[in-house]
């Protein structure tokens, strides 16, 4: 009898599937036990959080930001270009939508205003992106390393900001901007218990239509897929891969930039110091999604509820006293775990053979 | 029976879409050279890559010495002796010949010196007589050196059954001849040789028997002293043969052919090495000219067409195509021209193996820009299927899952369709077969005489360069020896002047 690791000629059938639902089942078993054994926290308890997570319309929010996220990052991951700053991008996006709304006119104009901000959040974002893109394109930098490192830049320039020239006049002492102007603030939901706004379910959908028509109708989609498999023949082909590269991380920062935007005129309202612990860590969790989704733009919005849920219920388990944002990261380190494990079945089979 | 060594027993082997191996029976024995021929995807890769432990059999036996083996990888297959030298050689580019060969080579025990591998490396390399310097790092080496490495790492290995697929098909002919004779003592000694080989002739020569293989199943095996070529063709392809043959120069039409399309002047280009391997070369190709280089590889045709295409950094000198110069332009600049390319090694610089065939047109920006039209691209993709008869489940499969040839023929049969001006074309007919070589050398000369694209033609098959080119440039370290046009070519005095030093 031999055991032998064959690789797939076809990936497994239905693995797409199978693989993301197995690798979030065991990621919450193995996070439920560990909490057990650490803290004492019995699974019924748990599980209760959890299931919460699921139904609680907090969680629409996150599900909304994750979804514009990680269809940003698998726009970037399916080139093989590994954008780990989506964080960066968002507070770009911030930084750029605060600077209308505090110190132009623009936001005594709610429509002007609000566009104003949304475009300025991606070109910031975008420029974000862009650098990376530079950087790997013409000097061979990882962009990896630079994507990450970029992103405290980014948090270092909005806190300069915020502590010094940003700082508002009515803080009762608080480190922060003041309010931004209410009619640039997005309008929420007349649904009580609901915090997600018209607008950003407005931006949603126009991410999503943009993503789709870009990877599957347009002849850059095309190159970006190439770009993970070949990139030599797209050289070949006379293809500009460095032109490529930028515009996929340009683009890939823009969609993130968008969410800084939505975070400070959907529901933070002003800036406060220091801005990493003021937000979710959104850009972080979004690589999780883009992951799980398996690189599938339809996956995405599933494994984004998921996830934001999963988010949701890590915050409850916070609030009620057990476990701080620790909870959160103990979720996404399982779930990432059993599914970097559980993928090698979607190209390798394992056969006994007799003899 | 003692002088079987290997036994295969009714293995089948399927692959999505496809049945590669059908009930295949097959029985090697000791000392002799069995050539294995087919079609493109008829199944001889599949049967050897099982042989040698990359795919595991869906069902059906294999025997070594009488004795049921079960290979699972090329660890295995190794131990029972049996080794592969592949159309892709298995090399590590960052490594020396030397190290590459080093580990391979578990069976010499970790703590044998150097030397002793040196000096085996060297006695077997002038047995078969080829120079080769063990200290080059692999990516330095053209395809064919590449070849030769694996051939010795088998060797070195003390392989009693060598699976040869395809690696010996693109060899100089002199050095082929050496090979083919190093083959005949290998098996003198005792050891076996699975021959895979695109050529009939050669297989029919050097070979004791020959199994024929299509689509999947055993046709029959032969000796070759009891049929002709032309049976043999008719095992292979069936009626289909008929139907492909050269053009006559009757059939040709002759068109206005004084208009330069690519003029290379004084040209001189690094090689990998640092050290020119481009040394000014100058030609011209006109319009609806075939311009064949030969000479053996790694005498700067790589380098040559690569800086054509704008892949590689001209020195000095200038490159002009339809009248545009295109020095040290982007490839973007020459593809636009109407240029098409078929590259020296087409998985690697040709064609995107994870995206499908449609993926792999839609790619080209000459052919799609902005939003696809997908139902063009398919129509095109259907268009090349058909014509150049490519065996795959659909459009939308994965080009990795399709054999070596049909990968081939995915990639020439679309740069084929958009070289408008200009084809450049290295080693086009590669790992195809022959009536798919031969449609593909018709399809290059109909292109340059009906439709007067100029060809720039590197191939290390000189019958190639002789049957298609007007002119044949010898190229030999980094110069044109010798420019001759096609009715002053003597066979040997091409071949003399590829070598000579």
């Amino acid at each position: 009898m031999h055991i032998t690791v064959v690789r797939r000629v076809k990936p497994l059938p239905l693995g797409n599937v199978l693989i993301p639902s197995l690798s979030i089942i065991t990621g919450i078993l193995l996070a439920s036990l560990i909490l057990y054994l650490l803290m004492n926290i019995p699974p019924s308890q748990f599980f209760t959080y959890v299931g919460e997570g699921f139904v609680s319309l907090e969680t629409l929010r996150d599900f909304i930001l994750l979804t514009i996220l990680g269809t940003a990052l698998i726009i970037s991951f399916k080139g093989a270009v590994w954008n780990i700053g989506a964080e960066g991008q968002i507070t770009m996006g911030m930084l750029a939508a605060a600077y209308v709304a505090l110190f132009t006119n623009l936001s005594s104009s709610p429509i002007l205003g609000k566009i104003t901000m949304v475009v300025l959040a991606l070109i910031l974002g975008g420029a974000w992106g862009l650098i990376a893109g530079v950087l790997k394109a013409y000097l061979s930098i990882d962009e990896v390393a630079s994507t990450l490192i970029m992103n405290y830049i980014a948090y270092y320039i909005l806190n300069y900001l915020v502590r010094g020239p940003w700082k508002g006049k009515h803080t009762y002492g608080y480190i922060r901007t003041d309010l931004i102007p209410e009619s640039v603030c997005f309008s929420t939901l007349p649904i009580r218990g609901i915090t997600i706004t018209y607008e950003e379910i407005l931006l949603l959908i126009v991410t999503l239509v943009f993503a789709y028509v870009l990877l599957y109708k347009t002849a850059l989609g095309v190159r970006i897929r190439i770009l993970g498999s070949n990139p030599e023949a797209l050289k070949a082909a006379g293809v500009n891969v460095k032109l490529l590269i930028i515009t996929l991380l340009t683009i890939s920062g823009a969609i993130s930039g968008i969410v800084g935007a939505i975070q400070l005129a959907g529901y933070l309202h002003r800036i406060s110091y220091p801005i990493e612990t003021h937000t979710p860590y959104l850009g972080y969790t979004a690589i999780l999604v883009a992951w799980l989704s398996m690189l599938d733009l339809r996956a995405v919005p599933i494994i984004a509820f998921i996830i934001g849920s999963l988010n949701q219920a890590g915050r409850l388990l916070q609030i009620a006293g057990v476990g701080g944002i620790a909870v959160t990261y103990l979720f996404i380190g399982t779930i990432l775990m059993t599914f970097t494990i559980l993928r090698v079945f979607s190209e390798y089979k394992i056969k006994l053979i007799k003899g | 029976m003692k002088d079987i060594v290997l036994k295969v027993k009714n293995l089948t082997k399927r692959f999505p879409g496809v049945t590669a191996l059908d009930n295949v029976n097959f029985e090697l024995r000791y000392g002799e050279v069995h050539g294995l021929l087919g079609e493109n995807g008829a199944g001889k890769s599949t049967l050897v890559k099982i042989l040698y432990g990359i795919y595991t059999p869906d069902s059906g036996e294999i025997y070594i010495d009488g004795r049921k083996a079960v290979i699972t990888s090329p660890i295995d297959a190794l131990k029972y002796g049996l080794a592969l030298v592949s159309q892709n050689p298995q090399l590590i580019d960052k490594l020396t010949i030397a190290e590459n060969l080093i580990l391979g080579l578990t069976k010499l025990g970790l703590m044998t010196p150097i030397r002793k591998i040196y000096g085996k490396l060297r006695e077997l390399s002038e047995e078969l007589g080829t120079e080769i310097d063990p200290n080059i790092e692999v990516w330095k080496l053209s395809y064919t050196q590449k070849q030769l490495v694996e051939i010795l790492k088998a060797l070195l290995l003390g392989a009693k059954v060598l699976m040869i697929d395809e690696a010996a098909t693109l060899l100089p002919s002199n050095e082929k001849r050496r090979f083919y004779e190093f083959l005949r003592k290998f098996t003198l000694k005792g050891g076996s040789v699975i021959l895979i080989t695109h050529k009939i002739s050669e297989a029919l020569e050097v070979s004791d028997r020959v199994t024929v293989l299509r689509l999947g199943k055993v046709v029959g095996t032969v000796r070759p002293n009891e049929v002709s070529i032309d049976d043999v063709r008719m095992m292979m392809f069936g009626e289909r043969i008929k139907e492909v043959s050269y053009y006559t120069e009757e059939q040709i039409k002759v068109l206005v052919r004084n208009k330069v399309v690519l003029d290379v002047k004084d040209l001189w280009v690094l090689g990998d090495h640092g050290t020119y391997a481009v040394r000014g070369v100058s030609f011209k190709v006109h319009r609806g000219e075939i311009l064949g280089i030969a000479g053996i590889a790694g005498n700067g045709q790589n380098e040559l067409v690569q800086s054509i295409m704008g892949l590689r950094k001209v020195v000095r000198g200038r490159i002009i195509i339809d009248g545009h110069d295109v020095t040290n332009r982007d490839t973007a600049k020459v593809r636009k021209l109407g240029v098409g390319y078929i590259p020296d090694s087409p998985l690697k610089h040709g064609i995107a193996p994870d995206g499908s065939i449609e993926d792999n047109i839609a790619m080209l920006p000459c052919i799609a820009k902005g939003i696809v039209r997908w139902s063009y691209i398919r129509s095109l993709a259907r268009k090349l299927i058909s014509e150049y008869d490519i065996v795959t489940p659909s459009t939308k499969t994965p080009i990795k899952l399709l054999s070596g040839g049909n990968i081939m023929k995915v990639l020439v049969s679309r740069e084929l369709s958009i070289a408008r001006k200009l084809l450049i074309a290295y080693n086009p007919t590669r790992a195809l077969d022959e009536a798919t070589a031969i449609k593909v050398r018709k399809m290059i000369k109909r292109k340059a005489w009906e439709e007067g694209t100029s060809v720039l033609l590197v191939s290390e098959d000189l019958d190639e360069v002789l049957q298609l080119s007007d002119y044949v440039a010898v190229m030999n370290s980094g110069k044109f020896v010798s420019l001759i046009p096609k009715e002053r070519i003597v066979r040997e005095e091409v071949e003399k002047l590829m070598v000579v030093k």
